[in-house]
C-alpha cells in the first residue's frame, strides 16, 4: 500500500501544480496524458538519482523505511521542480529564447527597483512604529518575550535542554519567524497592494523583496540581541561565526524563491493562505525551533529531516557556527543555494509570464 | 495647416483586451467543479489610433465602455491580449481617482515612492517635493498617514504628483472633476499650462463634454469597446451628445 503511495503521490503533486500553472481550459484527454507523463517523468528522475547513488532497481520487499521516506522526499522535490520546466519548455512557444530575455529583464529590474524596495521597506518600518507607544522597542521586546515563553515551556515543562538553551531557542526563533512571516505574507501580497499595482507598472517580485527587507531588518535586530545574550552566557567565540553570512544569504535566497512562487499562486487560489498557515505550523514543529532535530527525532528520520528540510538545516548550521564552533556542511549548503536559485528563476519566470493577468484577477 | 508631419508619440494597433470573469478559484472549487465556465468579456475590441507628440486626445463614452481599461493598458498596468501598444520609448504616468498610495505611510513618503515608481531619482523628487506639497494644498496632513485623508485630499495629492513630476505622456482619468471649485479651477489651469508645452502628450478620459471641448485637439468616442468616431472635438462631441439624448 505504502509502496504504491510513494510512487503515485509525487506525480500527482506535479500534475496538480501543472494544472494550476496553466489555468486555461484543458480537455480530459489532455489531462490524462499529462498525468501519465508526470508519473513516468517524476519516477524516472527519482530512480535515476537513486541509481547514481548506488541503488540497483526498485525492490519493495527489502526496502528500509528510511529509504522509502527518502524516495518520497526526493520524488516530491522533483514534483515541485519539474512542472515549471515543462511549463517553460512547452508554453509560450518561445522556449529558451524567452528565458534568456527574461533573465536580462530580471537583472535590469533588480537594478532599477531595488532602490525603491529599500525605500519602501524603510517607510513601512517607520510607519509601523510611529503609532506605537513604545516605538521601535517592540522590535526588541517581541522576540525576547517569545524566547522567554518558549524557554520556560520547553526548558522547564518539557525538560528539553541544550547548551546555552535560551540562545539556542532565540536563534531558531529568529530565523524561523523571518522565514514564516515572509512566506505567509507573500500569499496575500498582490491582493494587499492592489491600490498600487492597478495604477502603475512595477515588477511584482519587488513587492516581495521590499517585504523581505522589512523582516530582514527585524531579523538583524534580533541577531543583535543574540550577540548580547552570547556575552551574558559567555559563549566561546570562534572564527566559525563568519559562516553566519553564507547561511543567512542562503536563507534569504531560499525564502525569496519560495515566496515568489507562493505569491503567484496566491493570486489565483483564494484560500491558499489557510493551507500555507497549516503547513507552516506543521513545519515549525519539524524544523526544530525548540529542540535539536537530529538528536530528538528517532534514528533515520531525525538526520533526514535536518538534511532535507532547508530551514532546519540552516538553523542548525547557524547554531553550530555561532554557539558550538562547528563549520556547516559545505556541500549541503551549496546544494541548497543551488536549489534556491532554481526556485528563484522558476518563481520569477512564472511571475513575468503572468503578471499582466494579475491586475485583471484582483 | 501644417505641412510637416508630426512625430507619433503613441500608436495603438488593433488592440483587444479581454477580462476573464469567474477565474479566481479556491482549492475546493477546483477539485469539485473541474470544468468551470469561463466567460470572456471583451472590454476593448480592435482599437487602433495614434496620438502625435504634443497632442491632446480626449476619450469619451458611456460607463463601462472600456475607456479606463484602454488607458490602463497604455500606462502598462497590463498588456493587451492582442495587438500592440507602442509608446516610442516615452515615459508615461497615469493619473486616476484614488491613485495607488500606501495607506499606512504619510503623504510625504508616498510622494517619494510614487515618484520612484514613475522612474525619477530620489534627488529629482527632493527638488520637486516642496512644489508638490504646495500645489496639493493639504497643509499639515502631508505628514499624516494617507488613510486619514478625505477623498478630495487624496485626489489633490495624486494630481499634484503627476502634474509636477512631468513625464512625456500624461494619462488623465476623470481627475479633473474632483476637489472643490477652487482646486478644480487651479488644476484646469495647470493642465492648460502643461498642455501648452509642445513636448507633452496627453490623453484625457472624462464624462465632461465642456472640459474636453476646452482642452482637447482631438476626441475619441468609444462605445462598447469599439471606436465609434474620432476627429474634431466639436463634431464628435456633438454626435455624442445627440446619441446620449436619444
Amino acid at each position: 500500500m505504502f509502496n504504491l503511495f510513494i510512487l503515485i503521490l509525487p506525480p500527482l503533486l506535479a500534475w496538480i501544480i501543472h494544472l494550476f500553472l496553466h489555468p486555461e481550459e484543458m480537455s480530459w484527454k489532455k489531462k490524462a496524458v499529462f498525468c501519465i507523463f508526470y508519473f513516468v517523468l517524476v519516477n524516472s528522475f527519482t530512480v535515476t538519482v537513486s541509481c547514481i547513488r548506488g541503488v540497483q532497481g526498485l525492490r519493495f520487499n527489502d526496502m528500509t523505511m528510511s529509504y522509502k521516506i527518502k524516495y518520497l522526499c526526493m520524488g516530491c522535490t522533483w514534483a515541485l521542480v519539474l512542472p515549471f520546466f515543462v511549463g517553460v519548455l512547452t508554453g509560450g512557444g518561445e522556449g529558451r529564447q524567452g528565458l534568456k530575455k527574461e533573465t536580462g529583464k530580471f537583472f535590469h529590474d533588480i537594478r532599477m527597483y531595488t532602490h525603491y524596495a529599500i525605500r519602501s521597506a524603510r517607510a513601512d518600518l517607520r510607519a509601523e512604529v510611529s503609532n506605537a507607544y513604545l516605538d521601535w522597542l517592540w522590535w526588541l521586546i517581541e522576540p525576547v518575550c517569545m524566547m522567554l515563553i518558549y524557554t520556560v515551556i520547553f526548558g522547564v515543562v518539557f525538560k528539553a535542554s541544550e547548551p546555552y538553551f535560551p540562545v539556542f531557542i532565540f536563534i531558531g526563533l529568529t530565523m524561523w519567524s523571518f522565514f514564516s512571516r515572509c512566506i505567509s505574507g507573500s500569499v496575500n501580497l498582490i491582493r494587499g497592494n492592489k491600490a498600487i499595482i492597478t495604477k502603475i507598472y512595477m515588477p511584482k517580485f519587488i513587492l516581495l523583496l521590499s517585504r523581505m527587507f522589512v523582516y530582514a531588518f527585524k531579523m538583524m535586530i534580533s541577531f543583535g540581541v543574540v550577540g548580547l545574550m552570547m556575552l551574558v552566557f559567555r559563549v566561546h567565540l570562534t572564527v566559525y561565526i563568519l559562516y553566519m553570512i553564507p547561511v543567512l544569504a542562503v536563507l534569504f535566497l531560499f525564502t525569496f524563491g519560495l515566496g515568489s512562487i507562493f505569491m503567484h499562486y496566491g493570486v489565483y487560489v483564494n484560500d491558499l493562505s489557510y493551507v500555507v498557515g497549516i503547513v507552516l505550523t506543521m513545519l515549525m514543529y519539524l524544523t526544530g525551533v525548540f529542540y535539536d532535530v537530529a538528536k530528538r527525532i528517532p534514528e533515520p528520520f531525525g538526520e533526514l529531516m535536518e538534511k532535507y528540510n532547508p530551514v532546519a538545516f540552516l538553523i542548525s548550521s547557524m547554531r553550530g557556527a555561532v554557539l558550538y564552533g562547528q563549520a556547516p556542511d559545505g556541500v549541503l549548503l551549496g546544494m541548497w543555494a543551488v536549489v534556491s536559485l532554481v526556485l528563484i528563476s522558476m518563481g520569477v519566470v512564472t511571475i513575468y509570464r503572468n503578471e499582466n493577468a494579475y491586475v485583471k484577477m484582483i | 495647416m501644417e505641412a510637416v508631419e508630426k512625430k507619433k508619440a503613441i500608436e495603438l494597433k488593433d488592440v483587444c483586451i479581454n477580462y476573464r470573469i469567474l477565474n479566481a478559484t479556491s482549492v475546493r472549487k477546483s477539485f469539485l467543479h473541474k470544468k468551470q465556465r469561463e466567460i470572456v468579456f471583451e472590454a476593448v475590441k480592435h482599437v487602433s489610433f495614434s496620438v502625435e507628440e504634443g497632442g491632446i486626445l480626449g476619450i469619451i463614452g458611456r460607463n463601462g465602455s472600456g475607456k479606463s481599461t484602454l488607458l490602463r493598458s497604455i500606462a502598462g498596468v497590463f498588456s493587451p491580449n492582442e495587438g500592440e501598444i507602442d509608446l516610442k520609448g516615452h515615459s508615461v504616468s497615469l493619473m486616476a481617482l484614488g491613485v495607488g498610495f500606501k495607506g499606512t505611510l504619510t503623504g510625504r513618503e508616498n510622494i517619494v515612492l510614487s515618484g520612484m515608481l514613475l522612474g525619477f531619482t530620489e534627488k529629482q523628487i527632493r527638488e520637486k517635493i516642496e512644489e508638490i506639497i504646495e500645489f496639493a494644498e493639504i497643509g499639515e496632513f502631508i505628514d499624516r498617514p494617507v488613510r486619514t485623508y478625505s477623498s478630495g485630499m487624496h485626489s489633490k495629492l495624486a494630481f499634484a504628483i503627476t502634474a509636477m513630476l512631468e513625464t512625456d505622456i500624461m494619462l488623465v482619468d476623470e481627475v479633473l472633476s474632483v476637489g472643490d471649485e477652487r482646486f478644480r479651477k487651479k488644476s484646469l489651469e495647470k493642465m492648460k499650462a502643461l498642455i501648452l508645452d509642445q513636448n507633452r502628450t496627453v490623453i484625457i478620459v472624462s464624462h465632461s463634454v465642456e472640459t474636453l471641448r476646452e482642452l482637447c485637439d482631438r476626441v475619441l468616442w468609444i462605445h462598447n469597446g469599439e471606436i465609434k468616431e474620432i476627429g474634431e472635438p466639436g463634431k464628435v462631441l456633438e454626435h455624442y451628445l445627440e446619441f446620449m439624448r436619444a
